[in-house]
């Protein structure tokens, strides 16, 4: 079973709609996509939600709702609303948000730590905080995809740096496309076999389109059966 | 005179990679054959291709179904295919590949 959970719709910087994503992430063979949309209001959110839920019954493939927060004050809105939606991320990039991101328990995944910088954006004592915190790090596809050139062998560069530390502190990696448009998704294989070449056993970049997004499933499953009171403490 | 054909021990392992093209617009072979080689000669540089022993098949291009075989070694499937994912467009027309099968022979591929 694999998923990609990191997608952009119309609804935030997306060029595409939730249907015409849906519609070719099944045609490429992802049982399942996380839309991972800008945060405005709780209205907003509540229509995405009745629009996702729709579109899941028409293409018959899972959809999860997330929110990517991109600065301190939005992550903070957003954990507080931790039981409404499905998967919180974290846009990484800047040094102090990526902190924050594998700091805070609530938080699924970091995406793009190494985005505009001329380091990786993760160091041991960061990778360690994400281990421990069960944040997973994102291999973003179209980070590669995009850029050319130089700025492609850093990105590389970048991500393979990455990819060591958290193999070795055992921090969960998740690959996803990123995409911000139905054409810029990728077929699965194609994610799996772009991790095997950043340092992964293929066994291991399996898991980065498999078994980590279901991890976070089960944990989204666990946080909507009403017992969950916050991470690592729920009624009995 | 020709060269005496390699024992099977010696040979390369082959590995042949079937895929489709999904796409806005049907599109040509060429198109295919330009943007496959400019795409692997950016992505692993001229010394990567080379190790890869990479050769799309023009034979196998079904101009209906849209689908083709790529030919590598066995070591280098990976690279090949985080290659051809990186092909975002053909000519005009904005494309994803969907990676059907990998296989150790024709057959294995296509099923015939």
């Amino acid at each position: 079973m694999y998923f990609d959970f990191h997608v952009h719709s119309a609804f935030s910087e997306g060029e595409s709609s939730l249907r015409e994503i849906a519609a070719q992430a099944k045609i490429l063979g992802y049982h399942g996509i996380c839309f991972a949309e800008y945060f405005k209001d709780k209205e907003t959110m509540e229509k995405l939600k009745q629009e996702l839920e729709q579109v899941e019954k028409e293409v018959k493939i899972k959809m999860f709702l997330g929110f990517e927060a991109r600065n301190a004050n939005e992550l903070k809105r957003l954990v507080k609303l931790r039981r409404k939606y499905d998967v919180l991320l974290v846009r990484g990039g800047d040094l102090s948000i990526n902190r924050l991101g594998v700091e805070t328990p609530e938080v699924d995944i970091l995406t793009h730590p190494e985005l505009g910088r001329k380091d990786p954006g993760l160091n041991h004592v960061l990778v360690k905080e994400a281990a421990k915190n069960n944040v997973a790090i994102e291999i973003n596809f179209r980070s590669i995809m995009l850029s050319t050139k130089s700025t492609r062998a850093l990105v590389i560069k970048h991500m393979m740096e990455n990819v060591k530390l958290c193999k070795k502190y055992k921090a969960p990696i998740i690959t996803c496309s990123g995409a911000i448009s139905h054409w810029q998704l990728r077929d699965p294989k194609v994610l799996i076999s772009t991790a095997v070449m950043l340092g992964l056993e293929l066994k291991q970049a399996k898991e980065t389109v498999s078994s980590v997004p279901q991890k976070i499933i089960e944990q989204i499953k666990e946080r909507s059966s009403g017992k969950w009171i916050m991470p690592g403490v729920k009624e009995l | 005179m020709r060269l005496r054909v390699l024992p099977p021990t010696l040979r390369e392992k082959r590995r042949y990679i079937f895929f489709k093209v999904i796409a806005e617009a049907p599109v040509e072979y060429s198109d295919l054959e330009a943007a496959v080689w400019n795409t692997m000669l950016d992505f692993l540089g001229e010394y990567g291709v080379s190790k890869t022993s990479v050769w799309l098949m023009k034979e196998r291009w079904d101009i209906k179904e849209q689908t083709c075989i790529i030919k590598c070694n066995h070591l280098s499937v990976p690279a090949v295919i985080a290659s051809l994912g990186l092909i975002t467009r053909l000519g005009d027309t904005r494309v994803a590949i969907k990676i059907l099968k990998v296989s150790g022979t024709i057959r294995g591929c296509t099923g015939r």
